[in-house]
């Protein structure tokens, strides 16, 4: 097949399209195409929530307003009253500003033609990282810097155990900024990948019957329908996927702050 | 040679959402009341495991 051999060349191309290129200056001081996309979608993100602010109502109107305080009643009842339970109601904007966050930055990236800020590992790592001090520090005010050293180790386990477990605790926290950056990262970059090969598919099996229309290459183009087909499926999933990643983020963010104040008597 | 890696590593994920389906499914069956419950979890569950796959996936692109 013609269209199979010129696929490897393409998703190569595709994947360095969607690796961090600069676009003015450089990669330590400039602007990446996923830096520019971010910053479109904090201007979105502070346009509607600026908007929101402005039309609300004490009884709420409209599809707008009632939307939005949908999103944010969802995070606080899902998110910050199940998961952090008592004192919620500290942590709730921290929470409510990084689910939206992602949650604008993730849809802007669905457009096509448009790149999620959320697929470039910086960011992440940078939304990983504020979340890690976040939690941290709200453990070390709750429990006092070393009794937040000695909170990591369970209670009641003997003596020697006690400092093997409190060695391991200690890894997996320093693994919770790492595993939240990664598995954002790499959900956004994977499905963009996943649905760039499958509109590349689409295209190279049609491209003989644009060039010449015949019988033949009509017969050839049949299976790019197959491949728009899956394509629309993995767009519909890809929607989910959005939503879910600024979910997940979110809930793992609420337990870790969970975990940091709770006292374990 | 990285896609046959990608394919082993592959198998663990799959198995993974497919035992949280199977749990999902089953708690359905059985507490139909909880299904709500039950759905957000197991959307959690096959979250975490599919970051697992997609580490994979970006990992064998990238090398």
């Amino acid at each position: 097949m013609d269209a199979f051999a010129k696929l490897p060349e393409e998703i190569n191309h595709l994947v360095s399209e969607f690796s961090s290129a600069p676009v003015v200056g450089d990669l330590t001081v400039g602007l990446t195409q996923y830096s520019f996309w971010l910053l479109v979608a904090a201007v979105v993100f502070a346009v509607v929530i600026f908007a929101f602010v402005k039309k609300q109502t004490l009884v709420p109107k409209g599809v707008f307003v009632n939307g939005v305080e949908y999103l944010i009643e969802y995070v606080e009842n899902d998110v910050a009253k199940g998961v952090v339970g008592t004192g919620w109601r500290r942590h709730f904007p921290f929470l409510a500003a990084i689910f939206l966050f992602i949650l604008v930055n993730n849809f802007i990236g669905l457009i096509p033609g448009m790149k999620p800020g959320t697929g470039a590992i910086g960011c992440t790592a940078a939304l990983a990282l504020v979340t890690f001090v976040y939690f941290v520090y709200y453990g070390c005010k709750k429990h006092g810097v070393l009794g937040y050293i000695k909170s990591l180790a369970p209670q009641g386990v003997m003596f020697p155990m006690n400092v093997f477990v409190w060695v391991i605790e200690v890894f997996s926290l320093l693994l919770r900024p790492i595993t939240l950056a990664i598995r954002l990262f790499c959900n956004m970059f994977a499905g963009h990948i996943v649905m760039g090969s499958f509109s590349i598919m689409a295209a190279l099996f049609a491209e003989p019957l644009l060039e010449h229309f015949s019988a033949m290459n009509a017969v050839g183009a049949l299976p790019s329908v197959a491949w728009l087909i899956i394509l629309l499926i993995i767009y519909a999933v890809e929607l989910i996927v959005a939503f879910v990643q600024a979910y997940v983020f979110t809930v793992l963010a609420a337990v870790y702050i969970q975990i940091a104040e709770s006292d374990e008597e | 040679m990285g896609v046959i890696g990608y394919g082993l590593g592959v198998i663990g994920a799959g198995l993974a959402i497919g035992l949280a389906a199977f749990g999902a499914t089953s708690a359905m069956a059985r507490q139909p009341e909880v299904q709500g419950r039950a759905f957000t979890v197991f959307i959690l569950a096959s979250a975490f495991t599919e970051a697992l796959g997609l580490i994979g996936f970006v990992v064998t692109l990238i090398s």
